[in-house]
């Protein structure tokens, strides 16, 4: 996990009269957000009056993961694989224990007082529980106006007019302003969360789990939300979640994180094409699918046992313990000895496994992505079979359109 | 005669923000051995539904203000208090979604399954703790005998459900009701929770209901599912039916606003605009209208009754051949359902009715 080559270079969406001040003149190859071996640890502790310092919480044990500008990368895992920790920590919320976090090129990692709150300024947060996430004592117009003020923008009036522009730009009346979070419903909420992450014109959004506390008819409304406001502002995305149908839906790139690691990084259509971390292959053959003629042949991996504790991981590689390959191969010793690192598997595809080569056109994986086998070559892999009846059968795969 | 058979039920909840009507009329039946969904978003009355029928709702806002539940041949609605605590546990079961809430923390496994055994069966103390070990091992826990002295906070979140799961089932239940039972655990743990909940059912020939929110899970563990809608069934059928022509505009709805994990890269989501209604108003018509593309004025005055989408046959409720049925007056025709919104040349969705009874 040391080079760090971009691997897809997004073309830098254009952001046509936003946010000119800061970054005139910035390249467009360099990427918005560039960690390298970042790590956070949260001690644990014993004692009362002595506290002494026993171990760690290895929330997020070097990882290494770069944004570019217009760019949604999807952050998938279980909970307590630490996804929600690198939000958190790219943003500052936490002082990293170790590794290095750039933002358009500058390092960030140690930055306080003036200048971080300048690069603050620049990215934001929207959180998963529009109840728990908005003060019920503000009203709407109070919340998302008040970024505005901390950083000090604009008059009363001025901040006025555009607490009305952000509300109608997220699909709320503007004269709801005045009105207090517990007359909105939870998606109307989740609407106003975006308004306040939106109102400092940012370059980064992190979104963590964003749309889980919603019903499911409320979902899409959020998701297609965050997809239109992308092309408009050309906003960048950090997209944090456990349902892999909803990252595979919104990212252009997915990294897989198991135990504070990344152990699979590739475009969002490679990733589901072709995974090739036993993990990502069990994850994906986890996720149930609304349909029962595609559920009635699907064949789960059902991995043993539960996610070992981030504060005493397994040596190696950290998913041995449930590793459905590494039975197969009859245990091999090297998966308990060696720390496997990222490798890149094809452009842009990098793995964190030993035996990868042996996932690749596995039953597993062909089971997991409807790829018939030996058909070799992510291009020959023309998508899952027998669309649902309901799905608009037989449409060419089209390049994502964001309007 | 089905196993279970219910009959216009209507719950509603008396509040100091007034009346929730919070079901509105729902029946149904179950066979044995049957695994029926019922899928719906939260407060669409899929739990209050369960709730009424172990009549377990929380009191005293609670009220089951009509209708019939008949288990067995009994109506479970005009038992008393000590005939419906017989009956629970022993004849119907429920699990929940969040086992940490439902098991005892200050007990051990043992003691509180030792305890729920002996509740419904004479048998003595070293038995009982046979049948919990029988148990433990027999949904899945490592080790079942050095963990049977652990307090639920010694397990983790998908043990914890295992563990519900073999105290559901340690008086052999003929209807198990699982609440939403793999919403709070990670995907990979849901799956070998499900796996584990339909292998017994099979086994034990267990009726199970199965409430949730999830499509997908639905799709792949049940054989009929009824969709509810702000406390009405607005769909039934068999789970093939459902998702082969799905016929109410909310179903439709729903299957085109979740991301598909084999969806066409780039395939846009559909949303359902607007939100659920607020359940504190009394029904008026169609709770759906609002939201729907394919209202005509009838929808804003009567609610319509569920009926056959294909008209002519006799209504069969269970097994697998039970009719596809819908309550819909103008029902999306397949097209439609294809394309999500109405095709008809010239249809508008009606328009709301100017100041209904006021």
């Amino acid at each position: 996990m040391t080079d760090m080559t971009p691997q897809t270079v997004v073309p830098a969406a254009g952001v046509p009269g936003q946010t000119a001040d800061v970054e005139a003149g910035s390249s467009s190859v360099r990427p918005l957000v560039e960690i390298s071996d970042l790590r956070m640890f949260f001690p644990i502790t014993q004692g009362i009056l002595i506290s002494r310092h026993v171990g760690d919480v290895r929330a997020v044990d070097g990882i290494s993961l770069s944004i570019q500008r217009g760019e949604t990368v999807g952050l998938v895992g279980e909970s307590g694989c630490g996804k929600s920790t690198v939000g958190r920590t790219i943003l500052r919320l936490y002082q990293p224990t170790g590794g290095r976090i750039v933002f358009d090129g500058q390092d960030i990692t140690t930055a306080g007082g003036a200048s971080l709150r300048a690069v603050r300024r620049r990215m934001q947060m929207i959180f998963q529980d529009p109840y728990a996430s908005l003060n019920p004592r503000m009203t709407a117009e109070g919340i998302v106006s008040e970024p505005l003020e901390i950083h000090g923008v604009g008059v009363k009036s001025e901040r006025h007019q555009r607490v009305r522009d952000l509300l109608a730009t997220v699909g709320l009346d503007p004269s709801y302003g005045d009105r207090f979070p517990h007359e909105f419903s939870g998606g109307q909420r989740q609407r106003i969360g975006v308004a306040r992450a939106l109102a400092l014109h940012p370059d980064l959004i992190v979104a963590d789990e964003p749309i889980s506390a919603l019903d499911v008819s409320i979902q899409a409304q959020i998701i297609n939300l965050l997809e239109r406001l992308q092309g408009e502002f050309g906003l960048t995305y950090l997209f944090i979640a456990h349902d892999l149908s909803v990252v595979r839906h919104i990212s252009d790139r997915i990294a897989v994180m198991y135990l504070g690691r990344i152990v699979e990084t590739a475009g969002s259509r490679e990733l589901y094409e072709r995974p090739l971390h036993p993990y990502a292959v069990a994850l994906l053959s986890a996720v149930p699918i609304p349909d029962p003629s595609v559920e009635g042949r699907r064949r789960r991996i059902i991995l043993t046992g539960d996610v070992p504790s981030p504060s005493n991981p397994p040596s190696g590689c950290h998913f041995h313990t449930r590793c459905w390959l590494r039975e197969r191969l009859g245990n091999p010793d090297r998966c308990v000895a060696e720390d496997p690192a990222l490798r890149p598997m094809s452009s842009g595809h990098e793995v964190a496994c030993h035996f990868a080569e042996e996932v690749d056109g596995s039953a597993e994986q062909v089971q997991v992505t409807g790829r018939s086998p030996g058909a070799g070559g992510v291009a020959a892999a023309a998508g899952p079979a027998a669309p649902a009846p309901y799905a608009p059968s037989g449409s060419p795969p089209r390049p994502r359109d964001r309007h | 005669m089905s196993l279970l058979s219910i009959r216009d039920l209507v719950v509603r909840f008396r509040t100091h923000d007034g009346t929730v009507y919070a079901v509105n009329g729902v029946s149904f039946d179950l066979d044995e051995g049957e695994t029926l969904g019922l899928v719906g978003e939260s407060g669409c009355g899929k739990s209050v539904t369960n709730l009424a029928l172990m009549r377990l709702l929380p009191r005293p806002a609670g009220h089951i203000d009509g209708g019939k539940v008949v288990f067995g041949g009994e109506d479970l609605l005009t038992l008393d208090e000590s005939e419906m605590r017989e009956l629970r546990g022993k004849e119907i079961a429920m699990i929940f979604q969040d086992p940490m809430t439902s098991l005892n923390p200050v007990l051990t496994v043992q003691e509180q399954m030792v305890e729920t055994i002996q509740a419904h069966r004479r048998v003595s103390k070293s038995e009982a703790r046979a049948r919990t070990l029988e148990l433990l091992g027999m949904v899945g826990i490592p080790q079942p005998e050095a963990r049977l002295k652990n307090f639920p906070h010694q397990f983790s979140g998908g043990m914890r459900q295992r563990v519900m799961i073999a105290m559901a089932l340690a008086l052999e239940p003929k209807l198990l009701i699982a609440d939403e039972p793999t919403t709070a655990l990670d995907v990979t743990i849901q799956a070998q929770v499900l796996e584990l909940l339909s292998r017994l059912a099979a086994e034990h020939g267990t009726a199970v209901i199965l409430i949730t929110h999830d499509l997908g899970v639905v799709a792949g563990m049940t054989q009929r599912i009824n969709v509810m809608y702000a406390g009405y069934i607005v769909e039934a059928a068999t789970t093939k039916d459902l998702f082969a022509r799905p016929r109410h505009p909310y179903t439709v709805g729903l299957l085109h606003s979740i991301p598909r994990l084999d969806a066409q890269p780039g395939e846009p989501l559909i949303p359902i605009e607007g939100a659920p209604p607020d359940l504190r108003y009394a029904p008026v018509g169609c709770p759906f209208a609002p939201r729907c593309a394919w209202r005509v004025d009838r929808c804003w005055q009567e609610m319509p009754s569920l009926e056959p989408i294909d008209p002519g046959y006799e209504v069969v409720t269970t097994g697998p051949q039970a009719t596809h049925r819908a309550a819909c007056w103008n029902p999306p025709m397949s097209g439609e359902v294809v394309a999500a919104h109405p095709l008809r040349p010239g249809f508008e969705p009606a328009a709301p009715p100017a100041q209904v009874g006021s």
